[in-house]
């Protein structure tokens, strides 16, 4: 009952004019009897990492607006079949809002979402479905991944950096193509070594650090001094490498410089490519409270502040003038950072 | 009882290997082996086919495999199938997790093999007392494992300092050890990239520097257990419960006392596979073995149930893994290495009379010469599949006479007549 009467308090609390003249397909009165269901990726909460981020934003919005949640994890090696059944759970259980983290829900996303034209959909990373009552939150992981580097060519003695992958797929691609990009506007001449730890539908190359360990060793022994770790809990193993052959590493997602589970090797860490899945789960949720809610792609870029670069542990606070200067020209669009090979 | 098991042991032993290869031939393989390589290496400019940081990298792939194998030579041999090697290597990684963020590494060490034991117990009990089919037992192993492990994990490690639901805190990694001064010598030859020479330069740092002690423990657990199997009493006697467990008890052989051993040690093996690869990445994380438990079974049948050849499956699947997370250039090089390979397996068993074989030894091998030379590079989608095909190719198509202990899988029963 103490949960009904923070709902009715924010329900009340929102302006209902922006609410009614915002024009999109799903106006209508701001809602007020959210219920919100959210599906993990492989990894699920406690990864340190994507899903992590996501857990963040959830718990935002709960805390601040008191929904009834429900989560369900996702399991590894699942086929399309199961994660549709999770979908389908939440909107069979009256959640009227839900949120699929991850590329890998788009096929199983668009079936459940034709069927249930009244709930609000998300999906986290994915341009796919384009279906009516699905929001696509995606992120520009191209231009975070320019911006580190830039970092890692200007930090590099070598001229020879790695781009280690978790899994060989189009999402993981734009780290890859942003990064060298990066690299190749300070240095052109400098050597990008780049290996996917797993091919799909082998997806365990998010979640391997020995495997990790053992492709960054190799980029190591090839001359490389810096890699760049876009894969999930593998990159363990590659900050571990680094540390053990006094080489660098640089993360992804999330500010990894300050996660307790990296803290004896975060020396190693000079800069992440920060994604803030939180700000969009909380964004949507948000927006879906507002009857704001907008069917289709929304791209959280450099502009937006849904990508950035973090500075933690001061390891490139010497070059951070220029890159902050590579930063200012794409979000004026000076420079446009190609996503695709 | 043991006098009559003794007996078994002594009078059967002079009977046995009329034609055991001596040890120079295996030395002259492994010298021909090397001087393949190498010609390869030289002709392909792929110098991380031989370099000390693959053989590094080939070794700390290799131990856990190579322990899960050797777990399922102990239950094979004692005629009990274990596919539940999986489930128990990975309570085997939440164990190491569970003590050696606390106690250190050689604590997460411990535990992992007690928890692997533990399940490896109750793989016996299973099969053994109750007489459940094998594979039914080692799948409801493998469905369970991953769910306990994960149920503690979200116990033990959610509120943990660095730890989360689904992976531990940070272990520290056990010692690892170099040969003073040998390690740098063979690594001033190595980096002079001389034919051969360079070459096993290159193998010998590998195996020198920077060697985990689990790696070594490894070596002598494969070297024991080769001991215990094949040299002692005790050893023939557990074999004996595998080839023909009546008989065994003719002779007074208790063996549902030797299988619960061969089965409990098993899970033992596994859960310390499990452990190794959780100290060895650092951290305990939910689907971390990944499929390894039955590549150690894969290498146990492939190396005929043998540790020799467990080891020699395990070390080229090692290898191969190694590779193909390394250098690109080196794949495409083993393509050529392959080729080359088949091409002698084909000689070999066309010399013992097996044409059909010896045919498609050498088509395949021709086949992948072709490739090699009518493309640059292994297409990324590939690589990744590099260590089953060569794993699979070399053993399977080399190793043709691969005998299974004669009553493996059988349920048996006490008193039986077969």
């Amino acid at each position: 009952m103490a949960l009904g009467l923070t709902l009715a308090a924010c329900g009340s609390k929102n302006d209902s004019t922006t609410g009614g003249t915002s024009g999109t397909p799903s106006a209508g009165k701001p809602a007020s009897n959210l219920k919100i269901g959210l599906a993990y990726d492989i990894g699920g909460r406690g990864d340190q990492s994507f899903n992590d981020s996501a857990a963040r934003g959830l718990d935002k919005a709960k805390s601040e607006f008191g929904f009834d949640i429900k989560e369900l994890e996702a399991a590894a090696g699942e086929t399309d079949a199961q994660k549709e059944d999770r979908l389908r759970q939440l909107a069979e259980g009256g959640y009227n809002t839900v949120i699929a983290v991850g590329f890998a829900y788009a096929t199983a996303l668009e079936k459940t979402a034709k069927d249930y034209p009244d709930v609000k959909f998300a999906i986290i990373d994915s341009a796919d479905p384009k279906v009516d009552n699905v929001a696509n939150l995606t992120f520009a992981e191209q231009e975070g991944s320019f911006l580190v580097g830039v970092a890692a060519a200007l930090k590099s003695k070598t001229g020879n950096v790695g781009f280690i992958g978790g899994v060989n797929v189009p999402l993981i691609q734009k780290f890859e193509v942003g990064f060298a990009a990066g690299v190749k506007a300070v240095k052109a001449d400098a050597t990008v070594q780049v290996k996917y730890l797993t091919q799909p539908p082998d997806f365990t190359g998010f979640n391997d650090p020995a495997k990790g360990e053992t492709a960054a060793k190799g980029m190591y022994d090839a001359g490389a001094d810096i890699v760049y770790a876009a894969a999930g809990g593998s990159g363990n193993g590659v900050f571990k490498t680094a540390k053990a052959n006094g080489k660098f590493g640089i993360g992804v997602d999330s500010d990894q410089y300050n996660l307790p589970a990296l803290a004896d090797v975060k020396d190693v860490i000079i800069t992440s490519m920060i994604k803030e899945v939180d700000v969009a789960v909380y964004d949507f949720i948000s927006s879906v409270k507002d009857a704001k809610f907008a069917k289709g792609e929304k791209v959280y870029d450099l502009k937006a502040g849904g990508i950035d670069y973090s500075t933690s542990g001061g390891k490139i606070d010497d070059i951070k003038t220029k890159v902050d200067e590579y930063k200012a020209k794409i979000v004026s669009g000076e420079i446009k950072v190609p996503s695709t090979k | 009882m043991t006098v009559g098991g003794l007996s078994v042991g002594l009078a059967k032993a002079p009977a046995r290997r009329s034609r055991r290869i001596p040890p120079y031939v295996y030395l002259l393989i492994a010298v021909g082996a090397l001087a393949v390589v190498s010609t390869v290496r030289v002709f392909t400019g792929a110098t991380d086919l031989t370099s000390s940081g693959t053989v590094q990298a080939a070794l700390t792939a290799a131990v856990p495999l190579a322990m899960a194998a050797l777990g399922g030579v102990w239950t094979e041999r004692a005629g009990v199938v274990n596919i539940g090697l999986e489930g128990m290597m990975v309570l085997g990684t939440f164990g190491a997790g569970y003590a050696g963020y606390q106690w250190g590494p050689w604590a997460g060490v411990v535990f992992g093999l007690i928890l692997g034991l533990v399940a490896g117990l109750l793989h016996a009990v299973a099969t053994v007392t109750f007489g459940v089919d094998h594979i039914v037992s080692g799948v409801a192993i493998n469905l369970l494992a991953p769910g306990i492990a994960l149920f503690l994990s979200k116990l033990y490690f959610a509120d943990a300092p660095g730890g989360g639901q689904k992976q531990s805190p940070r272990l520290e990694d056990a010692a690892k050890v170099t040969l003073p001064g040998f390690s740098d010598l063979m690594g001033t030859i190595e980096t002079k990239r001389w034919f051969f020479v360079s070459d096993l330069a290159g193998v010998l740092r590998g195996l020198t520097t920077q060697v985990s002690l689990l790696t070594l423990l490894a070596v002598v657990l494969i070297v024991a257990t080769a001991w215990v199997l094949w040299r002692t009493p005790f050893g023939l006697r557990l074999r004996s419960c595998g080839e023909s467990p009546s008989a065994a008890e003719s002779l007074g052989v208790n063996v549902y006392k030797y299988k619960y051993l061969a089965v409990t040690a098993s899970g033992a093996f596994a859960g310390l596979g499990g452990a190794f690869l959780a100290v060895s990445s650092g951290q305990f994380r939910d689907g971390q073995t990944a499929g390894r438990g039955f590549i150690g079974l894969a290498a146990m049948i492939f190396g005929n149930w043998r540790p020799g050849g467990l080891a020699t499956g395990a070390g080229l699947f090692g290898y191969t893994d190694a590779m193909a997370l390394r250098s690109a250039d080196a794949v495409h090089a083993l393509l050529l290495l392959l080729g080359i390979a088949l091409i002698v397996v084909a000689a070999i068993q066309y010399r013992s009379g097996h044409y059909v074989l010896s045919g498609v030894a050498a088509a395949i091998g021709v086949l992948f010469g072709w490739w090699f030379f009518a493309s640059d590079e292994v297409p990324p989608e590939l690589v990744g599949a590099a260590p089953y095909v060569v794993t699979l190719l070399v053993l399977g198509l080399a190793s043709q006479r691969l005998r299974p202990p004669k009553f493996v899988g059988e349920p048996y029963r006490r008193g039986q007549a077969v």
